[in-house]
Order: structure tokens, then sequence, then C-alpha cells
């Protein structure tokens, strides 16, 4: 298991445009990727659940990774999350 | 008439259509044969997903790129695992399709509105759409072809719900009325996009219209007009072609820079109050921000905001801007605001109480946190800082004093920031108007805050209708506080501005200009006007306006000949 916590820097969170393109990143990884926010897991392969998450800008998250392709997923995950999803 | 939220300006005259809601009912049952319902709902879903990939790329081409998207992100939520795959799963399992698309929508559509965020409870509305298209197509229900509306009609619904937009054909739809929706809800962004005059949120519209009848939409004031006579529809018409003329004439305002006739240049500034209403200013072209205003991140909510939120959030509105000026106003909160964890006591006469830089200045680490999270932003653009409700030189010194505290803590820490940081007095007081010269000495900039100056001068409560006749910027008191505090600002040679109301108002312009202010700062929507109103005027003649007004008695006076003049 290898993880990270980092801040959510993009202006408006994990809206739908960054949750679907970061959701389907993670799902091309055999590894479960689990974000932690405000005391709950979420599956960071749904879109749904990310959305129902509400995560917002200044949020603080955790990623976690555990499998085979663990590292590489967390590394893609954080890549994403700290350059803001490119917006 | 019926009363609505203006949610896209203009002016609408048509024929209504009811966008009728079918029965979407069907009797859950128990199915033997899963193979074949696990089918019967692929193909509805990849039905679906045509139909609405289709409609994207139809809307990327009448609304734009982003319109587009929140259509395309309908494919990727019923792609979604926790979507297709629970239903499939459920079906597997013996339900019908229609009871498993709608159980697990429904779950989705429930813990949306749950979050009680208003983005995310939208994102509740995307739910319902796909809900409500699938089940029309495995039930078989025709929908109405929105796109095949004549010209001339009047668009009215429970709600527009994205993929009704995606079939507006906008040479045909002239207005848009609903019964539910906000300034911010979908119907709303998309009718913007499209420049359909929309009014929202009237209640009972699809019972109270009915399909033929002749109605105005008002887009602007947020109206509709039933039964409207000939000479309603002649008022409408004439407003209608001047809403467009100016429309256009004031996209030649884009892109320009803001000069007087003279050719004079000025600084035009947006007022904002989060960091996405940034965006919106420079989509506005907006040349900075003149008034940030900062409560948005200490209300709702049960605790202070840290120092890096809101580090996050200023940093935010610093890269939108890319180096254009950003003024942060430190926070302006007193007794009349709800901030539960705050503790403010409520008090006989909150706007003379403590609040603002008064309340900051006796909470020095939440002031202090405020501070460094302004100064670590300004590592990001040129951020300056303001305080507001200035009434004594020693409050803007304590204000500065507490910056170089901070300043020295974010060194001690190797934090990045602007050490030449501008800091301004937002001139909103009697007080300040009269110590003007005193606080220019020390002050790196000003701006006007035209409604509280006009309030503290004339001691009247624009919300207390008995009393509302004095709260007028054009009462001849205000406009020599107004004008005072820009001349010592201009013997003292720092800029100033103004960010209240009064800077967008075209007979305030002149006098403004006369008086010698450099920034101007209105809400974005304003910001072509203003442009426009100010290239109007050279110097002399703005002289001239003013020497004639500032030697009139009464507000009335000056009202009565500015409005002949503009």
């Amino acid at each position: 298991m290898v993880s990270k916590k980092l801040t959510i820097v993009n202006a408006q969170g994990f809206h739908m445009r960054p949750a679907s393109t970061f959701a389907t990143a993670m799902a091309k990884y055999s590894s479960d990727v689990v974000l932690k926010h405000n005391g709950s897991d979420v599956n960071a392969k749904s879109l749904m659940n990310i959305i129902a998450a509400c995560i917002k800008c200044g949020n603080e998250i955790e990623v976690v990774a555990t499998g085979a392709d663990e590292n590489e997923a967390l590394a893609e995950a954080v890549q994403m999350i700290e350059s803001g999803f490119g917006e | 008439m019926l009363k609505g939220i203006a949610a896209s300006e203009g002016i609408g005259i048509g024929k209504v259509m009811i966008v009728e809601e079918h029965s979407l009912e069907y009797q859950p049952k128990q199915v033997a044969d899963t193979d074949a319902e696990l089918k019967r709902f692929r193909d509805a879903v990849e039905a679906f997903c045509e139909e609405t990939a289709e409609q994207a790329e139809a809307v990327k081409k009448s609304a734009g790129e982003k319109e587009a998207e929140i259509l395309m992100g309908h494919i990727y939520m019923i792609k979604d695992p926790g979507m297709i795959g629970t239903m499939e799963a459920q079906i597997t399992g013996g339900q019908c399709a229609e009871a498993a698309l709608e159980s697990i929508c429904d779950m989705f559509i429930e813990a949306f509105s749950a979050t009680g965020d208003e983005v995310t409870a939208q994102r509740a509305a995307d739910v319902k759409d796909i809900k409500t298209a699938i089940l029309s197509i495995l039930l078989g229900v025709k929908t109405v072809k929105i796109s095949e509306a004549p010209a001339g009609t009047v668009l009215v619904a429970r709600e527009v719900t994205p993929s009704m937009t995606a079939g507006i054909n906008k040479d045909n739809i002239v207005g848009i009325v609903t019964e539910t929706g906000s300034q911010t809800s979908h119907s709303a962004i998309l009718a913007r996009a499209l420049e359909i005059p929309a009014v929202l949120s009237v209640e009972g519209a699809t019972s109270k219209l009915s399909s033929g009848e002749q109605i105005i939409v008002d887009g602007s004031e947020g109206i509709v007009v039933t039964a409207p006579s000939e000479d309603d529809v002649q008022l409408y018409s004439a407003k209608r072609d001047a809403f467009l003329r100016e429309k256009r004439e004031l996209e030649n305002y884009r892109g320009k820079k803001t000069t007087d006739a003279d050719g004079n240049e000025y600084e035009l500034f947006c007022n904002i109050g989060t960091p996405k209403d940034a965006v919106k200013a420079m989509e506005a072209d907006g040349e900075g921000v003149g008034l940030f205003r900062t409560e948005f991140l200490f209300m709702d909510r049960n605790a202070l905001p840290t120092e890096d939120e809101q580090f996050e959030a200023y940093k935010q509105a610093a890269l939108v801007l890319k180096g254009k000026g950003l003024i942060i106003r430190t926070l302006d909160i007193g007794g009349d605001k709800e901030i539960p964890y705050l503790g403010l006591e409520k008090e006989e006469n909150p706007f003379m109480g403590y609040r603002a830089i008064r309340y900051c200045l006796g909470h020095r680490d939440l002031f202090k946190s405020q501070l460094k999270a302004i100064l670590r932003a300004s590592a990001f653009g040129d951020v300056r800082i303001m305080f507001p409700l200035i009434t004594a030189v020693e409050e803007l010194r304590a204000g500065k004093e507490l910056v170089e505290e901070a300043k020295a803590d974010l060194r001690a820490s190797s934090i990045e920031f602007d050490e030449n940081i501008k800091i301004g007095v937002m001139t909103e007081t009697a007080a300040s108007g009269v110590i003007a010269h005193l606080l220019a000495k020390e002050a790196d900039f000003f701006s006007i805050g035209t409604n509280d100056l006009t309030g503290y001068t004339m001691a009247a409560d624009r919300g207390n209708s008995d009393v509302a006749y004095l709260y007028s910027p054009f009462q001849p008191s205000v406009l020599m506080m107004i004008q005072r505090i820009i001349k010592c600002a201009r013997e003292a040679e720092i800029p100033v501005g103004m960010c209240g109301e009064a800077a967008a108002n075209p007979m305030m312009i002149p006098l403004l200009l006369s008086f010698g202010l450099t920034e101007f700062s209105v809400s974005a929507p304003s910001v072509l006007k203003v442009r426009k109103n100010i290239a109007k005027w050279t110097k002399a003649e703005a002289d001239a306006v003013v020497e004639k007004v500032m030697a009139m008695a009464t507000e009335a006076e000056v009202t009565e000949y500015l409005k002949s003049i503009v």
C-alpha cells in the first residue's frame, strides 16, 4: 500500500470534467485506488462516487493505492491533482 | 403578469410551447430471462449514449465547448461502474431494467442533493435527466421534438434539462420560461450561452400558460407578460430592439483600452466575491479586480478557514488574473451577519459597531492568518491589500504593522511573497473622507466604496424605506466627499478607484472623470457599458458638467440635470 496527502488546488474542486478524467485514468490500473476525504473512503475509479464526495478547492485528501501497480497509480493520481487537472 | 428569476437578459415575444412531461410509470417486476433483460437494458443505454453524443455535437456548434461537455458528462456518468455496473448486477439478480435504473439513479440523486453544495446538487439534475431519458427509451415514450419548434416559440417547461436544451435552435426559440431553476442552474447557463432571454422559477408556469398563447418574456427584469395588449407588444418590441442594438454596439469595446475622448487612459476593474468570479471578470474583459470580497470564505461553515485554505482561494484568483491587479479586501463582517462560530454579539447598532477593520484589529490571530494568506498569494500576481471601514489613521497604522509582522513570519519560514505589496484604504466613511489628506500620506491607494460612503455620510439606511430618499450618491454632501477623496489622493500621487455601484452609473461617470478618478471597479456585466460611457467624455466637457453640478444645492437638481445630459 502506498499513499500521499494532497490539497486540491483547482478553483472548482473535483467537478464533472476533472472527476471524469481522473476516474478514467485510475480505471486503467489493477490496484484499488481510494481517496480518503472527510473521514470517508471514496472509490477513485467511480466518477459518481467522487462527485458525491463533494471535494472542494482547498480540501485535503489522501490518495491510497493498493495492488500490483500501486506506485504507478499513485504517481499519476498525484500528478493530476497537483497540476489542478490542467485548469 | 408572472414573476420569476431574471436568468438570461433580453426580451422575447412569441407563442408558448409547453414541453410536457410524460408519465414514465411502469410495473416493477421480477424477470426470469435475465439475459434478455440485460440486453434490453444495454441497448437502451447504447441508444441513449448515441443520442447524447449527437446532441453534444450539435450543442458544441450552437453554444460552445463547455455546454457540450455537460452533455458528454451524461455519458461518463451512466458508464460509471457505480451506475451501469450496479444496475446490471441488479438486473442479473432478477430486477427489471426500469427498476434497476431508477433505484440506482435515485440513490445518487439523493446523495448529490444531500451534500447541500450547489454545484454537486446540480449534478443531481444531470442524473435525473439520464434517468428520464433512458426510462423513455425503455418504455418507448416519444418525447416532444424541441428541435422542430417553429420560429417565434417560447419554451415553457417545469425545468429545461440539458438534453432538452440540446434540441434548441436559437433562431426559432425566442424565450424560455421554467418553474424551477436559479441564476446558476444549467438552464440559466445554457440560456445565457445561447443568448435566449429566460425567466426561471415562475411558479405554476406550465399550468398557468397554454400552448399557442402569445406572451412576452423579459429576461432582464424576470417578468412574463401574459395576454399582452397591442401597446405591450409595441413597448417590448422597442425595448428588445434597443437591447440588441446596444449589445452589438458594446461588443465593439471588447479588447479595447479604457480611454476618455481625449485619449487619457483609465483602469477598468471588476468586483468579485469568489475565485470563480475572477474567471467571469476576465471573460467580461475586465482589466483586473478592484474589490475581491473575502467574506465567502468565512460564511456558511462551522469553523474559521485555515490560512492554507484562504491562500489557495487568493492564489487561484491571482493565477486567473495572470498578473493583472487584484485588490483583496480584508474581512468585512459585523454583528449584522450570521457567522455563528465567530460568536459575534448582536449589537444595538451593528453598522456603527464592532465590525470590519475594528473587529479584525481586535482579533489579531484571525487577521494575521488572512494577511499571511494574502501575502503568500502575492507571489503569484499583482496582489494588493485593502482595509475596509477605516475611520482613523491609527487603524491604518495598526493594520500595516500587522502586515509587517505577517511578512516577518513568512520570511522566517522562507515563504515567498511580494515585499512591496501595496496597502490601501477603502474610503467609505465620512471620517475617512474628511481626513483623506492624512490617510493619503500613509496609504498606497484609495478605493471609494460609495454604498457605505453614502449611507455613513447621509446617516441613512437604504434598506429603510422611510429614509431611503436620502440615500443617494448624488446628494451634494456625498459628491463633495467623493471629490475631496479623489483630490487628496491625486495630491499625494496615489491611485484612487471606486468600487461602489456608482462607478458604473452613466450619470456619475463624467463627475468621476473630472474629479480625477484613476480606476473604476464595476460588476462584470457592466464592463463594456462603462468603457463606452467613459469614451464619450472629453476632460473639458466633464469639467463643465462638474462646475454646474457642484454649484447645485439639492440632489433633485443634480439628478435632473445629469439625466438631461447623458
